[in-house]
């Protein structure tokens, strides 16, 4: 990790994503025109970035530049898993899922210092300080007095899981009966789509990461239409970190397809405007993601063990 | 339509046989069944999450929750025995617990049996339900332990991990073990006289289905018997692994082009984090990468090593088949699993069945066995670079796995229950 190439950008990628969701929501399929102008007052930001994050699609196959100039779309984004950030191979994208990684496998502690970092990454001080914005970007750090910084390791840790879905089971359906609710109709026209393809698929043929993509924007645009903004931003602080954790267990292709057609239901609900179906709903289909197994099993081990915090 | 046919499945409640068992239901549920599940008290969820109906015995004389610090407590120094002085301290108190469950669940299981009606019962336990002798259905008995549970003058006792020929060491086990488990004994065979089943000789706790009984070993491994086991009833699996979840191993901070090695000893034998630690120490010095299964202590590890990844559940079968290593505790499942994706054992035992598995590694060169508990860092060191480097095994176990895999032990079992559900008129839906 001594090399420090160009730096950059997950803005950008974070934009590249933005452009596809506008594709989805607008029904655009391969081979239509991407207009910059129009991306750019939709993302509300200038032309230069609007064309930078089209670069970014392009590298990975997903538009095409085009003769005449401008770019066209080439794969359907209804069916396109969302982009990965760590796979840019960007330093500081490497430095910040590295430190995750390191902080959620124990490798390194809660408080940290900017120097100690450079030492352990063998990277810049810009590096790691571009890092740890990033972290505090999606809630995951912050600055504490004096030198040091501190890594919210409670994110991450084991219980962290079992912790998100006791916050999302009080949270979500609360923000789906919310009084200012507002239906985002054309982004519920996508994902529906999006979700359809899924239910098409069977067990051995699903396809994952077009799932996570869907369960983000779908529990995303709860959060983000739910007419309260001190509401929206927790939960959209806490999704992008749900979508952060390195340690998000292992889910049953089963479970996925279970999963992906309760978010249909609830979709449905929202649709018609029956949000307090809407919120039940959510609260089964939380309380069914929750993993049941238990924790400790043997051969004349006492059943049904109490769960004691050591 | 013809009506599929109900196979009701019922594990004992360790992940071992339960996972055992929702191989078998896949390959079930894939040739048209509908395998259900039932489960012991407090054993739910686990097949659920593979798509399987589950139904939970209730538990009338449970009165609410254990607490299992106590239960660790009391056991952690049991595991630190040799399987002879373990007769009394775990072993003993275990076939009470066991013979306990069996009493408590009784009446639950039969009317869940007569509410089902399944065409066949599918046991994978160790001890016998009137419940089910008394369904009025075929029973299948799956042996998910070591083939030690099916006794042979020519195989050692079970849970002795003795090897070898018989010898004074076998006897001595053989006459201990009946001493220490005839109370329970006693006791099982009283209640089975009430529900008008006749009880096993001691001392066993169950006897082969007169229909098919299963058992898992595969022939690398397989005793001889001086009294061959019937082939009408008696089909070896050679395996039984589940489909699971694809696993990508996670990005290392260092050793990522390594050997992936797993270490895992199940829910129980994560307890021990002091032991688990001390052989992190032994991985930080290793150029390979280590998955450990740390279950529900996961957040008492600190100061990772880079080449360790420490996490509380792996979908198991899918980190095996890339593995180069398995570090187990000689869990029959575990065992036949490695043995399927021809990866060598380093078998480190604590109880029960572990014990012959990882005698039995040794003597079929399928691994090595390693004390728990008294090992030096040199040795454990070199165990790893013994089994990592070993040629010879290596191909063995390869021409193993291939033969494993060819003998599709999960679709197997499935016909062959299948075939013995179909001997009964089919039951109107």
């Amino acid at each position: 990790m001594n090399a420090e190439p160009k730096r950059t950008n997950f803005r950008h990628v974070e934009l590249a994503q933005k452009i596809l969701d506008i594709a989805s929501e607008r029904g655009m399929s391969p081979g239509e025109r991407l207009a910059e102008q129009a991306l750019a007052s939709l993302c509300s930001v200038s032309r230069t970035p609007i064309r930078k994050a089209l670069q970014i699609l392009a590298e990975r196959g997903l538009v095409t530049a085009e003769a005449e100039g401008g770019f066209a779309l080439v794969a359907d984004p209804s069916v396109t898993a969302r982009l990965d950030h760590a796979s840019e191979g960007t330093t500081e994208t490497e430095i910040y899922a590295a430190i995750l990684r390191d902080l959620a496998a124990g490798r390194i502690s809660g408080m940290q210092t900017i120097a100690a970092l450079q030492r352990r990454y063998s990277v810049s001080r810009q590096t790691v300080l571009n890092a740890l914005l990033k972290l505090c970007d999606e809630n995951l750090a912050e600055r504490a007095p004096g030198q040091q910084w501190i890594l919210k390791q409670f994110a991450i840790s084991a219980d962290a899981v079992s912790k998100s879905y006791e916050f999302r089971l009080v949270t979500e359906p609360l923000a789906l009966t919310l009084p200012e609710f507002k239906r985002d109709m054309p982004a519920l026209t996508s994902l529906r789509q999006s979700m359809l393809v899924l239910k098409s698929m069977n067990e051995a043929a699903f396809d994952r990461r077009l799932f996570e993509r869907t369960d983000f924007d779908f529990h995303m645009l709860v959060a983000r239409s739910c007419g309260n903004p001190f509401m929206a931003e927790a939960l959209v602080n806490h999704h992008r970190r749900r979508r952060n954790n390195p340690v998000s267990g292992h889910v049953n292709v089963f479970r996925l397809v279970q999963s992906n057609l309760e978010h249909i239901q609830i979709l449905e609900q929202m649709e018609r405007g029956q949000m307090e179906l809407a919120a039940d709903l959510m609260r089964v289909h939380i309380q069914l993601s929750q993993s049941q197994r238990p924790r400790l099993a043997g051969r004349g081990v006492p059943p049904a063990f109490k769960l004691v915090s050591r | 339509m013809v009506p599929s046919k109900t196979i009701a499945l019922f594990p004992e409640a360790s992940y071992g046989a339960a996972l055992n068992c929702v191989g078998i239901a896949q390959e079930l549920r894939r040739l048209g069944a509908r395998p259900v599940f039932i489960c012991h008290p407090g054993f739910s969820g686990v097949f659920a999450e593979y798509g399987f109906p589950e139904y939970q015995l209730a538990d009338a004389a449970s009165e609410g929750p254990t607490d299992w610090n106590d239960f660790i407590e009391r056991h952690k120094d049991a595991f630190r025995q040799t399987p002879l002085e373990q007769l009394e301290t775990y072993v003993g108190p275990t076939w009470d617990a066991i013979v306990d469950t069996a009493i408590q669940v009784e009446e639950p299981l039969r009317q869940l049996l007569a509410r089902l009606k399944p065409d066949a019962i599918v046991l994978d336990n160790v001890v016998m339900f009137p419940a089910i002798a008394n369904a009025g259905v075929p029973w299948i008995r799956v042996v998910s332990c070591a083939e030690t549970e099916v006794p042979d003058p020519l195989v050692p006792p079970y849970l002795s991990g003795c090897g070898g020929k018989p010898s004074k060491e076998w006897q001595v086990f053989s006459t201990h073990y009946e001493k220490v488990v005839a109370p329970a004994h006693r006791r099982f065979s009283s209640f089975l006289n009430e529900c008008d089943v006749k009880a096993p000789a001691s001392p066993g706790f169950l006897d082969p289905s007169p229909w098919l009984n299963l058992l898992l070993a595969p022939e690398i491994i397989r005793h001889e018997r001086e009294v061959p086991l019937d082939p009408e009833t008696f089909v070896f699996l050679d395996g039984c692994v589940r489909r699971e979840t694809p696993y990508v191993p996670p990005r290392f901070a260092s050793h990522n082009d390594a050997p992936l090695v797993l270490t895992s000893f199940g829910s129980l034998g994560a307890m021990d984090v002091s032991m688990v630690k001390r052989m992190i120490e032994v991985f930080a010095t290793l150029p390979c990468r280590f998955l450990v299964n740390a279950g529900h202590w996961r957040d008492e590890y600190q100061d990772v090593p880079d080449n360790v990844f420490i996490d509380s559940w792996f979908p198991q079968p899918s980190v095996v088949e890339q593995a180069s290593l398995f570090i187990h505790h000689g869990g029959n499942n575990s065992f036949c699993e490695a043995l399927y994706y021809g990866v060598p054992s380093l078998v480190m035992p604590y109880c029960w069945d572990g014990h012959d598995n990882a005698r039995r590694a040794e003597e079929c060169g399928v691994g090595l066995r390693l004390n728990r508990y008294e090992w030096s860092k040199g040795g454990l060191s070199g165990a790893i670079r013994t089994l990592l480097e070993n040629a010879d095994m290596k191909a063995r176990l390869k021409a193993n796995s291939e033969k494993m895999k060819a003998a599709a032990g999960a679709t197997r079992a499935a016909e062959e229950i299948l075939s013995i559900a179909a001997t009964l008129p089919m039951r109107s839906l």
